[in-house]
């Protein structure tokens, strides 16, 4: 053994020895027993073996692991490349555009459903339905100016349309609608039973607004079955003095009109 | 190369690395700064170690030049030998050896510090970490011949200066 020792000694200080080899050396100086002869290489080979099982302490380990962790987390949180930017704004742009797309058209389409071919019988249903007289109840005061307001733009009327629109000139409970209503009627004057129908309306009214209204349009076109009717306003102390004067001022110059 | 990969295949070498530093430097604080510094470079420039053949030997290799450079720039002399290294010695060896050990390990060191460079680094790499010649010249870049040249040489100097010093004369 101390032989074999020896020789491997002498391989190991000519740089010949094997890893092996110089591990069986190792583990024969680290033993208790070693010849007396042989105790002098032992000082290297411990130092060999204790200098091996060095390593940083601890800490260190911790220390390093924190330096080398922020760095990583930067870039990580970042949202992509540019090009991820710019394909995120796109398809966000996309996707508002094709909404705004399909919105608009359900709506048209929505209208399309709603409304008959011509805007003319369109408004005359809406007319009709609005004004009609069942109906004064749930509708409501500005929904039938509107209404009256939009007859005159109708092209053409029939007779439903002054029918309705005479009706509501004597009926409505509401004096503003009536008025409208008289007003759009002065646009029809032409229509059969219109003219007439104002006259005999003449008798009805009470309200000195529409009254005078009444005279005004009637005066203009000159109606001269409307005579009678200024005559019995005239006649009439109930009416306001305003209306009187008016229905005077319409009898003369329908009079003199007729000279 | 992320944290996980650079962890796995970095951090198994540092026990290396360190013992490399430490026994260039002397001493354990010193050696700790200067592979914390080899590390941080290596994971600084990760993305080009995928084309190094080797890491370890990589590491090595900057591990020796920074330990020289750091060496070289304080003027430093040869520090002594720390004894907190004999720590971790075997526990069955009695007080009296290990008092024994610890005294002449730290003769063995400060007669390897003595060295020249090349020296120390073969005969610690060597000796101490058993790399195959193979492993050496990638990190020395010397020949199999030099190296066993150099092996030969700076294990007998290291046996010729501790007999001198133990005044046991010559010869085994």
């Amino acid at each position: 053994m101390d032989q074999d020792i020896e020789k491997l000694l002498e391989k190991y200080y000519e740089g010949e020895t094997t890893i092996e080899e110089e591990k069986v050396l190792k583990n024969f100086f680290q033993n208790e027993v070693v010849p007396e002869h042989l105790k002098t290489h032992g000082a290297q080979f411990g130092y060999f073996v204790s200098a091996r099982n060095e390593l940083p302490s601890l800490t260190f380990n911790s220390q390093l692991a924190n330096l080398l962790e922020p760095p990583k987390q930067a870039p990580i949180r970042r949202f992509g490349s540019w090009l991820v930017r710019i394909a995120a704004g796109l398809a966000l742009l996309i996707v508002g555009f094709t909404g705004g797309l399909l919105l608009q058209q359900r709506k048209d389409q929505g209208d399309i459903a709603f409304l008959p071919k011509s805007k003319d019988e369109v408004s005359h249903q809406a007319i009709k339905s609005v004004l009609a007289f069942e109906k004064v109840s749930e509708t409501s005061a500005s929904e039938r100016i509107q209404a009256v307001n939009q007859s005159y733009k109708l092209s053409e009327v029939d007779q439903d349309i002054t029918r309705l629109l005479v009706n509501t000139l004597n009926f409505d409970p509401n004096v503003n609608v009536r008025l409208a209503a008289c007003q759009a009627l002065q646009h029809f004057i032409n229509e059969p039973e219109v003219s007439e129908a104002l006259v005999q309306s003449l008798a009805i009214q009470t309200d000195p607004n529409i009254q005078i209204t009444l005279i005004e349009v009637l005066v203009s076109i000159k109606e001269k079955r409307a005579v009678e009717p200024f005559q019995q306003l005239l006649r009439d102390e109930k009416v306001m003095e305003v209306v009187r004067a008016k229905a005077k001022e319409g009898v003369s110059e329908l009079t003199s009109a007729d000279v | 190369m992320d944290l996980q990969a650079f962890t796995q295949r970095i951090l198994p070498v540092q026990g290396r690395l360190f013992r490399l530093a430490q026994m260039f430097l002397g001493n354990r604080e010193e050696a700790e700064d200067a592979i914390q510094d080899v590390l941080m470079r290596l994971w600084t420039n990760r993305q080009q170690l995928e084309t190094y053949q080797s890491i370890d030997a990589l590491a090595v290799q900057m591990t020796k030049n920074l330990c020289l450079d750091r060496l070289k720039s304080h003027h430093k002399q040869k520090v002594q030998y720390n004894v907190d290294m004999t720590e971790v010695q075997a526990a069955e060896m009695t007080p009296h050896r290990q008092l024994e050990n610890a005294d002449s390990e730290a003769l063995i060191y400060k007669l390897i510090s003595e060295l020249p460079e090349q020296h120390k680094l073969v005969l610690h790499l060597r000796d101490v970490e058993e790399y195959s010649f193979e492993e050496i010249e990638q990190v020395t870049g010397l020949t199999n011949a030099n190296i066993r040249t150099i092996l030969s040489r700076a294990r007998q100097k290291l046996r010729e200066s501790y007999l001198k010093a133990n005044d046991y004369g010559s010869g085994y």
